[in-house]
């Protein structure tokens, strides 16, 4: 045990305190006792400070670390149709995403080949996609490696998460439009937030990650739908993990819309109107109930496919959709606005008997034309058209037959007569009063106000006088009036319900989960100042064009129908000198007891020959129960429409089948009568003609205003424009 | 053998002061393992520690029992072999963490620098003992500076800049307790502080420089690097003054702190015990320390001084270290909280060390009476 002793080789100097001060040791010892005091009161001052200083403000830091809000989305509200039918369902769309920089070092190999396995997508093709997210959009964000998983796809990933760091599915808010292209228009669509929505909503408890209504339906009603998000408050772990939930609060799902929508008549006006119209045009139909204002059914074509905007939509898909002639994201019903032409006669009219400018028996006699001079230069003659000398005509054959001479007495007066019409200002008047102009409160965005043009307008927008071709041509719905289909389609129905101008509306009451009506919405209604008893007069004016003027192809068999018809010019002449015209109708029926409106409106047609028989067969589907409807041609002869036949057609009214007993012989054919109708000189024109105004335009320029006889006897086109110096507008029946 | 009288020397209080010190640790090791081992088991990192606990008094036993003049005798040897296990573990050892330290050894990984520290240790005391007459000589003073600096480069180069700085410590430590003029330990000093920024410059990494921004600014990376430091301040401040109860820690029990078993376990004692807490570790640590001066002030012989001086530098260079990384007084560095942090390399080189303190102490024959 001596080696341990430790003396054989070397031995430690014991000596060394014999030459060691003993106060030395006993100053190492202090020192380095001091040195341990020192060192430990270095770290308690910086704990102190920690701890007791700084100890609330890490305390909030620890619990806002451990301890996560989490919001609990409601489920968006369903809408059905007023029958009950369900029109959209919440979906979820799950696309599979990579945050490159939470994958594992070394392991991305396998990570990308598990993800390959459950979705089958090549692993180097994943590769490609983060790589390219690391270039676009940094290490951090979610590169999505394949979007729109199916649901057995997304649920299988979502259980690979926990075991593969980095991969996150990614779930968003859907919905699924049952009804195809049926609605797009009314239900409109959702989308994510954008962030000026954001900063506006944000208030609203909206989140950056929200989906929220962008156009229709979805749009103005996204309080009503969207309901209020839960939320929870959890405890999680450094990973973001969910260890258990502290407090939870559950989210009120939307409510449930009930649309005023008849899905099976949307469906049969859409086949109808698909009939008389084409892709790259647009039309526009609807039906109102004229006591409530709930509409029955709205479209507008071409249309879209409803789910467009539920997939991922890709740039060049968007961009067509866009840019088609058509327009299809468009709702014509409410968003475009066109001159309205002849069913504003309608308005006119309303007003002349309510102003006392004209009655029942007030006849005026249409030889095809009247002539106005130049208010300076007595040489300068201008002419007004009617679309066919037309006669003598009491109130209702004007209305009836569509007579533009009629309006432009009613509207402007015949001074050579000393026949005083109701003047621009009083048309403007009472075109405002029956909702023209202004919105008319639909509860679907993206309407459009329309435009009724008057002197004081004019002077200010155009910058020019208003000239009493001016007001001929506002008389007969030409010239500067725009309106859109749902604007005529709310004046029509005051007219059918003796003065009610009710909101036009699509949603028509609030439902809880279980179809309890929550609140039923009502129209907001005001009254036209027209007396009842005048409007049922012009009533009668439209019956009458039903039956034996001008609008005979909206006639059914299964209801009396009133309407009015309307062709309006628009755009630049055609090579022959004559125009592209819109085809309205507008009426409604029973005529007697009228229950329900309609607008149809064609970009391309006759009011005549397209717009009226498109009515009567949604008439007769509406009246007859869903049966057989009329199709051109049947019936109710339906002539060519092509324009080549117009100018034949016009003094020969018998051409019908059905000739039109009460039409009175005109005096004179006009176009053997060419020296009344001389062209308007060229020089000192009063007005300018009536192209867009340069401020606040309507959809398409009121151009060339028509003179065109029309296609077919029975039915009028609206006439010249102002007197117009330039030669294509007198075109047509004046040599 | 050892007499019976000499027992009566053995530093119980030592040795009582280490075991709390370790059951202390082995609580809050517990309680930053609640989440991976919900149960004790023998995998548990707290059955681990307690083994290691029982080898290192084992260990601290046949250091004693040994007249620690023996390892004065094969200094030489000693120091050789601290030299090739840090040499060594640069070649064949296990990186982790992006550093150099382990070796495998029977499915165990074995720290070389927590052995090699107890052996440049009792190799530098064997030399500054010999040379006790000679400490003016600046020859003596820079050989030791070499003998200190050779395992402390071999360290920087794992990389592991705390151990190579607790080499730096203990060097100092020592020479000054050997009494070496004032004014080299002075000018030691200041070259040491003037070469910082060029060593920083040549012989820091990326890794080291990361470290120090971060230190400066854990929030230019708050989910990387940045991260624990800021996780760990929270922790320890959100303690407050009585802690948020053992085991009830958000920081730790959430998985907010990483190395909480390591180099991060005064983070969970700060958040789940305190100030309170703290202070009383700090006491031990304290009262513990103290002991070991008394070990090197009643030693009987220079050499068993210096080595008792080593040993008390070492454990108080490490404890300020590894909390200050804590409350983010100095940059992110890896070195064990002694006697508290888990890891066998460090628990029993530490009893070892207690053995040394109690071989001088038990064979001290003076001052008692």
């Amino acid at each position: 045990m001596s080696y341990f002793e430790g003396r054989r080789r070397w031995r430690s100097r014991k000596e060394k305190r014999e030459g060691t001060p003993a106060g030395r040791s006993t100053s190492m010892t202090a020192i380095m006792r001091g040195l341990v005091i020192l060192m430990f009161g270095i770290l308690i001052i910086q704990l102190v400070n920690l701890q007791v200083i700084k100890g609330e403000q890490y305390r909030e830091q620890a619990e806002i670390n451990a301890l996560r809000e989490i919001p609990i989305p409601a489920n968006r509200g369903l809408i059905y149709d007023r029958n009950g039918t369900l029109l959209v369902q919440n979906t979820a769309r799950f696309s599979a995403t990579i945050i490159p920089g939470d994958l594992t070092d070394g392991d991305e190999a396998t990570a990308y080949r598990m993800i390959s396995n459950v979705i089958g997508m090549p692993a180097s093709e994943i590769e490609a996609r983060v790589t390219e997210g690391i270039e676009v959009q940094g290490e951090f964000n979610p590169t999505v490696i394949k979007g729109d998983l199916e649901r057995d796809v997304a649920l299988t990933l979502i259980e690979l998460e926990p075991h593969v760091p980095g991969l996150s599915v990614q779930v968003e808010p859907s919905r699924n439009y049952l009804t195809g292209d049926l609605l797009s228009h009314i239900l409109g669509y959702i989308g994510p937030i954008s962030a000026e929505e954001y900063e506006a909503l944000a208030d609203e408890g909206y989140l950056y990650q929200d989906f929220l209504g962008k156009s229709g339906v979805e749009l103005s009603y996204e309080d009503i739908l969207r309901g209020k998000a839960g939320k929870k408050l959890v405890e999680v772990d450094a990973a973001g993990r969910e260890l258990r939930v502290i407090s939870e609060r559950r989210p009120i799902d939307g409510t449930n819309l009930v649309l005023t929508i008849d899905l099976d008549l949307q469906a049969a006006v859409q086949e109808i109107l698909g009939e008389y119209s084409t892709d790259n045009d647009n039309a526009a139909a609807a039906v109102i109930d004229v006591k409530t204002g709930e509409l029955l059914s709205m479209v507008s074509l071409p249309t879209f496919d409803g789910n467009f905007f539920s997939g991922p939509v890709s740039e060049e898909a968007l961009a067509s959709l866009i840019e088609s002639p058509g327009k299809p994201l468009v709702n014509h019903a409410i968003s475009d606005r066109y001159a309205p032409g002849s069913t504003f006669k309608t308005i006119v009219g309303s007003a002349a008997l309510q102003e006392g400018v004209a009655s029942t028996g007030t006849t005026i006699v249409s030889r095809g034309y009247i002539n106005v001079e130049n208010e300076f230069d007595p040489n300068v003659v201008y002419v007004y058209r009617d679309w066919a000398p037309l006669g003598a005509l009491d109130f209702y054959d004007g209305i009836a037959m569509s007579s533009n001479v009629y309006f432009y007495y009613l509207a402007g007066g015949f001074a050579d007569e000393g026949f005083r019409g109701l003047g621009a200002d009083k048309v403007a008047e009472y075109a405002r009063a029956f909702g023209l102009g202004s919105l008319t409160g639909i509860d679907i965005g993206g309407e459009s106000d329309g435009l009724v043009p008057d002197p004081a307008w004019k002077q200010e927008t155009v910058g020019e006088t208003w000239t009493i071709g001016d007001t001929y041509n506002f008389g007969i719905g030409q010239g500067y009036v725009a309106t859109t289909p749902i604007q005529m389609l709310r004046a029509i129905t005051a007219i059918a319900n003796g003065g009610t101008l009710v909101t036009p509306h699509v949603v028509a009451e609030y439902e809880d989960s279980l179809g309890n009506t929550l609140e039923a919405l009502s129209s907001d209604t005001s009254t036209v100042p027209v007396d009842t008893a005048n409007l049922q007069i012009v009533g009668q004016g439209m019956r009458q064009s039903v039956t034996s003027g001008v609008a005979r192809n909206a006639s059914v068999s299964s209801v009396a129908v009133a309407g009015k018809t309307g062709t309006a010019e628009f755009g630049a002449s055609r090579d022959d000198g004559t125009y592209e015209t819109h085809g309205w109708f507008v009426g409604y029926a029973p005529a007697e007891d009228p229950e329900i409106a309609v607008v149809v409106f064609l970009q391309r047609g006759s009011g005549g020959s397209d717009a009226s028989p498109a009515a009567a067969r949604i008439l007769d589907y509406y009246f007859s129960g869903g049966g057989p409807t009329y199709g051109p041609g049947e019936d109710i002869p339906v002539p060519d429409p092509s324009p080549v036949d117009v100018l034949d057609a016009t003094a020969a009214p018998g051409t019908t089948d059905e000739p039109i007993a009460d039409l009175p012989e005109p005096t004179a054919a006009p176009e053997e009568d060419p020296d009344t109708a001389p062209e308007p000189e060229p020089t000192a024109p009063p007005t300018a003609p009536p192209t867009a105004p340069p401020t606040s335009p309507p959809t398409e320029p009121p151009v060339a205003p028509p003179t065109d006889p029309p296609t077919e006897p029975p039915q009028e086109t609206s006439p010249p424009a102002a007197a117009l110096p330039d030669e294509r507008r007198p075109h047509g029946v004046v040599p | 053998m050892i007499a019976r009288r000499a027992m009566r020397n053995f530093d119980v209080v030592l040795v009582l002061l280490a075991v709390a010190l370790v059951a202390y640790g082995g609580l809050l090791l517990y309680s930053a393992s609640l989440n991976a081992y919900p149960t004790i088991t023998m995998d548990h990192p707290l059955t681990k520690q307690m083994i290691f606990a029982l080898l290192g008094v084992g260990g601290m036993i046949v250091v004693a029992w040994v007249d620690y003049r023996v390892y004065g005798q094969m200094a030489t040897g000693l120091y050789a072999l601290a030299v090739v296990l840090l040499a060594a573990v640069l070649i064949v050892g296990d990186e982790a963490y992006g550093s150099t330290r382990w070796f495998s050894f029977a499915g165990q990984q074995i720290q070389a620098s927590e052995v090699a520290k107890l052996l440049v240790i009792v190799s530098l005391a064997r030399y500054l003992a010999d040379r006790q007459r000679q400490m003016a000589d600046p020859r003596v003073f820079v050989i030791s500076l070499v003998m200190a600096a050779l395992p402390a480069v071999l360290v920087l180069i794992e990389p592991d800049m705390g151990t190579a700085a607790v080499f730096g410590a203990i060097w100092l430590g020592m020479v000054a307790m050997a009494g070496a003029p004032p004014r080299y330990l002075v000018i030691a000093l200041g070259v040491a502080l003037a070469a910082i920024p060029f060593m920083a410059l040549l012989t820091l990494g990326d890794y080291q420089i990361d470290r120090f921004r971060l230190w400066i600014d854990p929030a230019s990376d708050p989910l990387g690097g940045g991260f624990n430091i800021r996780q760990a301040e929270i922790g320890i401040g959100s303690g407050g003054i009585f802690g948020q109860g053992f085991t009830h820690g958000t920081q730790t029990q959430l998985d907010f702190l990483q190395t909480s078993t390591t180099d991060y376990i005064f983070s969970v004692l700060g958040e789940e015990l305190g100030l309170i807490g703290a202070l009383v570790l700090f006491a031990l640590f304290t009262a513990l320390l103290f002991r070991g001066i008394r070990a090197a002030t009643l030693s009987q012989d220079q050499f068993g001084s210096l080595i008792a001086t080593g040993i008390v530098i070492m454990i108080l260079f490490q404890v300020f270290i590894n909390v200050a990384v804590n409350i983010r007084l100095v940059p992110v560095t890896g070195i064990p909280l002694p006697f508290i942090s888990q890891g066998g390399s460090s628990l029993v080189m530490m009893f070892v060390a207690l053995g040394l303190l109690e071989g001088i102490l038990i064979r001290h024959k003076r001052l008692e009476f």
